[in-house]
């Protein structure tokens, strides 16, 4: 179980209710959620988040443009984040780690493949800050 | 009449002479153009009246699929409510099975030679034998849990839970669909526009400016039709190559 505090940003609700329940079930109970880019950039500005989890195709802000915004930021730039969307072609995975995704999961997931996801993202950030 | 002039009508008539043979040709050609429209008229016509009925079927169909949508939206979310129900009734049930025995009486009569033995060893200034005993004790206590009626409870709860998880994971079909609803929306869209550029240069009719607007959905086509496994693999492989800064 851990304190880390992680932001789902999805439009669909049942998607972010899925992923809060999958966190739940793999140790990451503390989570936030926002329904598009837009939201989830108000949110990161008023909470204290650790991790973002994000869907690509959202209305208002889709998740690429959301990165991007977050990674332009010197506060955020470092962020972990991961995406978890329906889109799964090789030009879509490039163009998200050329946005620096830190990882990409492509729907449908299990609550085990997000746990090595998020496990796998945190051992790199260490690393690369140690 | 002079020299000159006799070019110039000998030219004319040159000229008079190829149009006349390019009349020859060009004639029947044109005849034919003529038998075609006419024989293609119809056909015309019935294209037109398909479009008009695609220009009301379209938008109707598009609206289906909206409502396909929000029913499996709708669906998802009070299947998820109940599933939250279950999981937290089953943890109380977890929390009261694991605290306590099955049996009221052995679930006292333990607690109550638990009691004792805790008593012993405080009483006794923690003396090696009676300490042996507490420990034994507390082993045997563990192997009752383990292997009691309890035990099997707890696990099959737990299983419960697990299974309760594995359908709220499988609800991700709901948005998967959602977002295929949502590119052939997009295409019928395309479609829709299509037909109505064609309406208006083609037919120019009035049909084209009565098209109602098709909903507007996120179009996302999937390029590559390939199976989840294969396509996680490329996930990973690219990965990969990000690590490697290779991207």
């Amino acid at each position: 179980m851990t304190s880390m505090k992680i932001l789902i940003v999805d439009d669909s609700i049942t998607i972010r209710r899925i992923i809060t329940n999958a966190l739940k079930t793999v140790g990451f109970p503390d989570t936030m959620e926002a329904s598009n880019g837009k939201d989830a950039l108000e949110k990161l500005t008023n909470a204290n988040v650790d991790f973002i989890i994000t869907d690509w195709n959202m209305p208002e802000m889709n998740g690429l443009d959301f990165i991007k915004q977050v990674r332009a930021n010197p506060i955020y730039s470092a962020l972990p984040i991961l995406m978890i969307t329906t889109r799964g072609t090789e030009h879509d995975v490039i163009e998200a780690l050329q946005a620096k995704v830190n990882s990409y999961i492509v729907k449908p997931f299990t609550p085990q493949e997000l746990k090595e996801k998020i496990e796998g993202i945190l051992k790199t950030v260490q690393i690369n800050t140690v | 009449m002079n020299q000159q002039e006799l070019d110039g009508i000998l030219q004319k008539a040159a000229e008079l002479k190829v149009f006349c043979e390019y009349g020859e040709r060009t004639v029947p050609v044109l005849d034919e153009i003529a038998s075609f429209v006419r024989e293609i008229s119809p056909a015309i016509e019935d294209l037109r009246a398909v479009v008009e009925v695609s220009m009301v079927n379209i938008p109707k169909a598009a609206d289906q699929l909206g409502r396909v949508t929000q029913a499996t939206e709708q669906a998802s979310t009070d299947i998820l409510n109940t599933l939250d129900r279950m999981v937290a009734t089953l943890d109380e049930v977890i929390t009261s099975v694991a605290s306590g025995m099955i049996s009221s009486d052995l679930g006292a009569a333990t607690k109550k030679m638990a009691a004792i033995v805790k008593s012993l060893v405080d009483k006794s200034g923690w003396d090696e034998d009676i300490v042996k005993l507490a420990e034994a004790w507390d082993i045997h206590l563990q192997s009752m849990r383990m292997s009691g009626p309890t035990s099997n409870l707890e696990r099959l709860l737990k299983d419960l839970q697990s299974d309760c998880t594995e359908i709220m994971m499988a609800l991700q079909v709901q948005d998967i669909t959602q977002q295929h609803i949502g590119a052939v929306m997009g295409t019928i869209q395309a479609v829709a526009e299509g037909l109505q550029q064609l309406t208006t240069g083609f037919f120019s009719t009035s049909s084209a400016e009565a098209l109602p607007p098709t909903p507007s959905m996120p179009v996302q086509f999937e390029q590559e039709n390939v199976g989840e496994a294969e396509r996680k693999k490329m996930v990973e492989a690219l990965l990969s190559k990000a690590r490697a800064g290779q991207i």
